[in-house]
């Protein structure tokens, strides 16, 4: 970079570099902070320009230059050097007692009853989920109570702006919050943490961050423009993804059980999940996710102590029930994790070079991920 | 009881040009006046309408000029004086009409009074409506003063009768919109008995039969005006340089002269009766000096003319230098002023004379600026369309197609500029945008992607966009026409049309639906409020990717100016100055620098906005708009 030369880190920078090359995961990190962005149907829209040299939305935007030792850093205190599955404090199977939970989660109904109880024992006031309308779009919202966590409960495989919510409010001011989101969202949670830009979003009351297994989301528009092609009736209740080897798409759709082979479904992957390095959701308190083979089970990854306290004490008040997470297992899910930042790197290359990416990581640490990630999982 | 009604003759009354006119066809006997609305011209109806009751007149604000014309047209048939009034680009409407009317003839004295729009200051263009004249073989006045404006119209009635030929009255807004001393006449008293006498024909067949009669008319309007008092000479018996003028050309080379005090050494030829040309006045005085400068606006209408009698007989007359337009001494575009025709002259004939320093305009305008406050061109306070706007630009936004909006003619074009944030793309003319969306929305077949919206308002509606709407329809058309429902026509002064429940005069009238109309015409018509700009914004993406064929949005909320005079605010409006993020973050100024309502200000002093109580209307549109929700309204 030229000396002298005015870099623009606001929204002009964040329009050519992420909305414009479709590399915008629709996280809502950068919506209702300004009148500009708006999303729609998973679209993020930049509306105007602004003239501010740098600014929130691109600061806190998962896809823009995110220096990972650095967010690292101010979310563990150690930089990004657990190459497989991040920051580890413990790992286990887990899932929810109470059927009212079980009942409706996507697996084991971890993360609703994790909130609850967090809301319950008055660990946080307000939690920011994300439910979906009638028509699957999903919407980040602020819950305060157990009804509103349940029908919340189940996963969308389309990505939508939950963090919108956080910016947006309302707020009474006080309350402390919790939030489930996808690891882009937790990696947009922890860059507003850690960013040094004047602060008007309650990120500083932010004291848990439950964050959701993934290894990619769709773009909403098409998939369900193909979708309903498919499937006759309006009202999806519940979509589901077998495990590997079969990878089916399970489409509830009133009565009738649709079954979609998820290679059908791989053109509607947003590309901005093709660069994501991230499929445990690293920057979380707690990180939960399906157990390959163990029908109605979580994977449980604790990663910090609030997370650990939390989970302690859950499971003391017989909220969930735990179980070692099997070693097969274990190293699968290390496997898939390393795989999936291996493909990261590779499509940056295909696009041009990985440093000029949205992340710096030492050559050293790309030369790891490069040569302990096989290729032979499917 | 209004100046204009009054039974005083020789009283002198200060009047508007447009007003005098109206007297003068008051005192001519006017029986039935029908208009459009449209600027310069509008004050003309209005103010007949505003005796109409009193004096037993019928006065109508038309749907459109032509049916004005017709409408006016007919009391000449039936044996009344009739009037027609509208601006330039009107007469594009009208002519139609009235290129045949020259050639059925008519029987009434019949005026039509064109006001035109010089530097287009209320137009969408500059148009010199006197070619109509020429074009149609119909005769021509223009009046160069207040007085003569009353006299003119009362004398083309008695010319229409004796020819038996619409008569056209070419004003300009210098002289509609400025006001001077008339001294009144009688107002006559007759009622005459309106009769369609059968066995008269008013046909335009035989076209070349009647072509030829109209030509001979003509001839009778050139003798005619050979004698005209609206015709003179001022000025030494063998000027150095000869300035021909009509209209306002005259007032502006008076006091061109008085500026450079060259009256020993200037004349003028003030010409009132344009078309056709008094050819042997012309020449006459054509042969008292050997420089000519043409003094007019717009076009070189009088100066062409008078170049080709020149032509026809330079044997006789030898050789003569013309200048004007032509010749570059006179700027063939836009609005003429004392000073451009001061430095013309004095530039043909070397006065010496201080012309006005190269940054006077410049001056002026600063010394202006500290006396009026400034104010951009822009949309009223709480006014409905900037929330339209803003709702359309979202959703387009959204819609992520590239969608684009054409424009039509209204407070609404507005839309093109920042107030409108610069969403409207095309403007022609009234109803135009709704016909340019007919080609539009067949293109699709061809591999248009983008989404095709028409702006139209309500009176423009009825005016000319109802036909579009038909055709849009019957061919096949897809696209969205947002019909901007302010309950008035806003731009011109807020005369009533078809959907306002009343008349010109203030009488009660059926309401015409315009919801009821569409779906006639087979649209997908919703409705909805565009201070609701959350619903606004849903219900044109969905009327925008759902529904094909022609959708009809009708944005319903009645004109700001309006409603602030039968209804109190709606809402008290606040800016929370602990929750405006002003210039450091985020916003960046938003509501001041984009969404712009004047009712809110932008204090320096404390780097927030605050609300202007007195200009905020209270709509509460901007509340919706601060991202920081720092905009707060409260029932008033
Ligand atoms: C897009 C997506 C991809 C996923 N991919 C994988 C994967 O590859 N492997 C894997 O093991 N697990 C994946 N998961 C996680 C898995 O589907 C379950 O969410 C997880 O196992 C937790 O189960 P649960 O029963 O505890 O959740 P529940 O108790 O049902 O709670 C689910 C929570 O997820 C939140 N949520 C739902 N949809 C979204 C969304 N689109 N964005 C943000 N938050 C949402 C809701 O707020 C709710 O609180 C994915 C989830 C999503 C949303
Ligand atoms: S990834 Fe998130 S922060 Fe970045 S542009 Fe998209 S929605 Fe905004
Ligand atoms: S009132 Fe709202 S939009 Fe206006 S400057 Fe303040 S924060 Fe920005
Ligand atoms: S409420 Fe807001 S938008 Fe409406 S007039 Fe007042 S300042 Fe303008």
């Amino acid at each position: 970079m030229e000396t002298g030369e005015k870099v623009n880190r606001g929204l002009k920078a964040l329009g050519e570099k992420v909305l414009n090359s479709d590399q915008c995961t629709a996280c809502g990190a950068c919506l209702s902070l300004c009148p500009y962005l708006r999303s729609w149907k998973g679209r993020v829209v930049k509306l105007d320009n602004c003239n501010l040299e740098e600014g929130r939305c691109f600061a806190y935007c998962p896809r823009t230059e995110v220096d990972l030792d650095e967010v690292y850093r101010g979310f563990f205190g150690k930089s990004y050097e657990e190459i497989e599955m991040g920051p580890v404090r413990k790992i286990m199977m887990a899932r929810a007692k109470d059927p009212i939970w079980t009942k409706k989660a996507q697996t084991g109904g971890v993360v609703s009853a994790l909130i609850d109880f967090a809301l319950r024992e008055g660990v946080i006031q307000a939690g920011v989920l994300t439910p979906r309308d009638g028509d699957l779009l999903p919407q980040g919202k602020i819950i305060t109570n157990r009804k509103a966590v349940l029908s919340c409960a189940g996963s969308s495989y389309v990505s939508g702006p939950t963090l919108e919510a956080l910016n947006r409010g309302p707020w009474k001011g006080q309350e402390r919050i919790g939030i489930v989101g996808l690891p882009c969202q937790a990696l947009a949670l922890a860059r507003m943490k850690t960013s040094t830009l004047e602060k008007k979003t309650p990120i500083d009351r932010v004291d848990l961050v439950i964050g959701l297994f993934c290894t990619w989301a769709l773009d909403y528009k098409p998939f369900m423009a193909f979708l309903y092609k498919r499937v006759s009736s309006l009202s999806i209740k519940k979509l589901n993804i077998t495990p590997p080897p079969e990878r089916i798409l399970e489409v509830m759709a009133g009565k009738t059980l649709s079954r979609i082979p998820v290679d059908d479904i791989r053109p509607f992957i947003r590309p901005s999940c093709r660069v994501c390095l991230d499929m445990t959701a690293e920057l979380s308190d707690i990180s939960v996710g399906t157990v390959e083979g163990k029908e109605g089970w979580n994977t449980v990854i604790v990663r910090t102590a609030m997370g650990e306290n939390l989970l302690k004490r859950a499971k003391k008040a017989g909220v969930i029930e735990t179980r070692p997470l099997p070693k097969d297992n274990l190293s699968h899910l290390k496997e898939a994790s390393l795989l999936k930042k291996r493909r990261a790197l590779d499509a940056l290359k295909e696009m041009g070079e990985i440093e000029k990416g949205y992340f710096t990581l030492s050559a050293n640490l790309i030369k790891c991920i490069l040569s302990e990630s096989g290729e032979t999982l499917p | 009881m209004s100046s204009i009604s009054q039974n005083a003759p020789g009283k002198t009354v200060l009047l508007m040009g447009n007003e005098a006119i109206a007297r003068g066809a008051l005192e001519a006997g006017v029986k039935v006046c029908a208009a459009y609305p449209g600027n310069p011209s509008s004050e003309i109806i209005g103010t007949l309408a505003k005796v109409a009751d009193e004096l037993g007149l019928h006065v109508e604000w038309s749907v459109n000029e032509k049916v004005a014309l017709e409408v006016a047209t007919a009391a000449s048939f039936a044996g009344l004086r009739g009037l027609c009034a509208m601006k330039q680009n009107g007469l594009n409407v009208a002519s139609d009409f009235l290129l045949n009317l020259n050639l059925s003839g008519c029987r009434g004295g019949l005026v039509l009074v064109v006001a035109d729009d010089p530097a287009g200051v209320s137009s969408s263009n500059e148009e010199d409506s006197r070619i109509f004249a020429k074009l149609g073989d119909l005769p021509l006045l223009e009046p160069a003063n207040f007085q003569e404006a009353k006299e003119m119209t009362k004398s083309a009635f008695e010319i229409s009768e004796q020819l038996g030929l619409p008569v056209l009255i070419r004003s300009v807004t210098r002289v509609s919109h400025a006001r001077g001393n008339v001294c009144l006449d009688e107002l006559p008293q007759s009622r005459p008995k309106p009769r369609f006498e059968n066995s008269l024909r008013f046909h335009a067949l035989p076209a070349v039969l009647n072509h030829k009669l109209l030509h001979e008319k003509l001839d009778r309007a050139k003798q005619m005006f050979e004698e005209s008092p609206f015709n003179f000479y001022r000025g030494p018996e063998k000027p150095e340089l000869m300035v021909a003028t009509s209209g306002s050309g005259w007032m502006y080379s008076l006091e061109a002269m008085i500026n450079l005090n060259v009256q020993e050494r200037v004349g003028v030829l003030k010409l009132g009766t344009t078309w056709p040309l008094p050819e042997s006045y012309v020449l006459e005085h054509l042969k008292k000096a050997d420089r000519i400068l043409f003094i007019e606006e717009v076009d070189p209408f009088l100066e062409n003319n008078v170049k080709e009698i020149y032509a026809q007989n330079c044997l006789f007359l030898g050789l003569k230098a013309f200048f004007g337009k032509a010749s570059k001494h006179i700027p063939d575009v836009g609005e003429l002023n004392p000073e451009i025709v001061t430095h013309a002259i004095q530039n043909l004939i070397q006065v010496p004379y201080e012309p006005r320093p190269a940054d006077y305009a410049l001056r002026a305008h600063e010394a202006a600026a500290e006396l009026i406050p400034a104010r951009a061109l822009s949309f009223c306070p709480g006014c409905p369309h900037r929330a339209t706007y803003w709702a359309v630009k979202i959703a387009l936004a959204l819609d992520g197609r590239d969608g684009f909006v054409l424009g039509d003619i209204g407070c609404y074009s507005l839309g093109m500029g920042p107030s409108g944030f610069g969403q409207m793309r095309t403007l022609h003319a009234m109803g135009s945008g709704t016909g340019l969306a007919c080609g539009f929305g067949q293109l699709n077949r061809f591999g248009l992607e983008q989404p095709v919206i028409a702006v139209c308002g309500d009176s423009t509606f009825y005016h000319a966009a109802m036909p579009a709407l038909a055709n849009a329809y019957y061919n096949g058309a897809d696209f969205l026409l947002l019909l901007l429902d302010n309950s008035a026509t806003a731009m011109t002064g807020f005369q009533p049309h078809p959907g306002t429940g009343s008349t010109a005069t203030g009488k009660e009238a059926p309401v015409i639906d315009l919801k009821a109309i569409c779906e006639v015409f087979g649209a997908h018509v919703e409705v909805v409020d565009p201070f609701d700009v959350a619903a606004t914004v849903e219900t044109l993406l969905r009327l925008l990717q759902e529904e094909k064929g022609v959708k009809v949005l009708i944005l319903k909320r009645e004109c700001a100016l309006v409603s602030a005079k039968h209804q109190k605010r709606l809402y008290q409006v606040e800016v929370e100055q602990e929750h405006c993020l002003g210039e450091t973050c985020g916003c960046n100024r938003f509501c001041t620098r984009i969404f712009k309502c004047p009712g809110l200000m932008w204090d320096k002093a404390a780097g927030k906005a605050r609300i202007d109580e007195a200009i905020c209307t209270g709509c509460g549109v901007c509340t919706r708009i601060c991202p920081a929700s720092a905009i707060r309204k409260e029932k008033a």
